[in-house]
């Protein structure tokens, strides 16, 4: 296993936070993050603004007077309307 | 292969479930809850007159989202002043962070500031930042899906919504100085 530098593991970070690295590089990332203050600080600065986001925007739901008009367009058409 | 399978029961089970992230994804596109409406419902309409090509077990949430994404880019995008993207290809990926790490490392000022105004920022990136911020982070999809959503390469997905982040934080850094909620940098980036 090679060791990151900070660069390099900045490089990956956004990956690594996705869970779209592979396990090799997982392990390289979480080395670095262990050993580096700097950057640990700077992934916990990111994750929370990722949750921050889907907090203020991921909470909203199709109104349900618009569902009943979707379902009822969608009738209207299986009729063939 | 499969019949192709008709409209009916299996567009409800398939389709429907997807009403909330069509509507939230149709929210950030449009930023403004009337066009958003009438955006999911040409959406459905036009995902059931064409539920004959979508191959069944595949990712109907994908597949809904291109049809979303493709009608939002031909019918209503025009409608609406275009914003421009901020130049940020020579900003490190840490350069907000760099100055916030000794007055609030956690960016706790992200929570001082209200709703409206994070869905106002997020609203006025540009289409092309804004929709994969909305299904990366917002609606959590993976790369994959996000590509195969837009017809985009993985590599692309990637750096916009690394550019759309960097575009919002500071955005937002701006709003949170202006309104008092962190003190200013003391030196520029």
């Amino acid at each position: 296993m090679s060791r990151l530098d900070c660069e390099q593991a900045l490089a990956h970070l956004q990956d690594y936070l996705k869970q779209e690295l592979t396990p090799e590089l997982v392990a390289e990332v979480r080395v670095h993050l262990e050993e580096c203050r700097d950057c640990t600080g700077y992934a916990r600065f990111e994750e929370s603004f990722v949750l921050m986001l889907e907090i203020r925007a991921g909470r909203e739901t199709c109104p349900k007077e618009l569902r009943a008009r979707i379902m009822a367009a969608l009738r209207a058409e299986a009729r063939g309307s | 292969m499969a019949e192709p399978s008709a409209p009916g029961r299996s567009f409800d089970q398939e389709a429907l479930p997807h009403l909330d992230t069509l509507y939230r994804v149709a929210l950030r596109l449009t930023a403004d809850p009337t066009l958003a409406e009438d955006l999911v419902q040409d959406t459905m309409l036009k995902a059931y007159r064409s539920w004959r090509q979508y191959q069944p077990g595949t990712n109907a949430r994908g597949w809904l989202l291109t049809i979303l994404r493709n009608t939002f880019i031909n019918d209503y995008r025009r409608r609406k002043h275009e914003p421009v993207a901020m130049d940020l290809e020579a900003v490190e990926p840490h350069a907000l962070y760099r100055s916030l790490q000794e007055t609030d490392p956690e960016g706790t000022f992200f929570s001082q500031i209200v709703d409206a105004k994070v869905l106002e920022a997020i609203d006025a990136l540009p289409t092309e930042f804004r929709e994969v911020l909305a299904l990366s982070d917002i609606e959590g999809m993976p790369y994959g899906e996000i590509a195969e959503a837009l017809k985009i390469p993985v590599g692309t997905v990637k750096s916009r919504l690394f550019r759309a982040r960097r575009q919002l934080q500071t955005k937002l850094y701006a709003h949170a100085v202006e309104m008092g909620y962190i003190k200013p940098r003391e030196t520029a980036p």
